[in-house]
């Protein structure tokens, strides 16, 4: 489950070191990602319905996972389209 | 005995009394099995994000059971023969978030 929220700086195309921003969903205290809350998972999809990467996202590994596992639940319960046009 | 949370679409092409006795029959097929109703959640018709089956509709419903998995399997396989049940999809949630029963 998501842990507490962490921050790691990476370097930029600038070169200078840029720190990451932590998870929303480990900064807001959320430890159980539903398949139910569409408020929750909307932000991760993009206008085509498709999850987001992780790195446009800003999930961190454990949240992306939950989260992907729940935009899928939520897919097939036609909750969420899988796909827009 | 295992918390599981199930997520039951009816179809739309009955009434909205039929579609709650489908859910009824859920409740009491799970009561046979040993099971315990926690808490039950109508969200009632609703759109479908894509069709299923020609409808664009469905009534939900959420159900929140104490259940052993051999009760789960056996309330699944009653459910999935009735013609109204659409789709249902049980999960079994890590943290409750949603006080229960």
């Amino acid at each position: 489950m998501p842990s507490k929220p962490r921050t790691k700086s990476k370097k930029s195309d600038g070169g200078r070191p840029r720190k990451e921003k932590p998870c929303s969903i480990c900064a807001r205290g959320i430890e159980y990602i539903d398949y139910k809350d569409l408020a929750l998972l909307k932000p991760f999809l993009n206008e085509r319905a498709k999850i987001k990467a992780r790195r446009t996202s800003g999930a961190c590994a454990s949240c992306q996972k939950h989260l992907s596992a729940a935009v899928k639940n939520a897919r097939e319960m036609a909750l969420i389209p899988y796909t827009t046009r | 005995m295992r918390r599981y949370e199930m997520m039951l679409i009816v179809t739309d092409e009955v009434e909205e009394d039929a579609a709650k006795a489908v859910v009824e029959r859920a409740k009491s097929a799970f009561d046979a099995q040993g099971g315990r109703i926690l808490d039950e959640a109508w969200w009632g018709k609703r759109a479908l994000a894509y069709e299923i089956g020609k409808r664009d509709h469905g009534y939900y419903a959420v159900l929140d059971v104490e259940a052993s998995a051999e009760a789960v399997a056996e309330v699944e396989r009653q459910l999935k023969i009735l013609d109204e049940v659409v789709r249902l999809k049980t999960v079994r949630p890590d943290v409750r978030i949603r006080a229960a029963g």
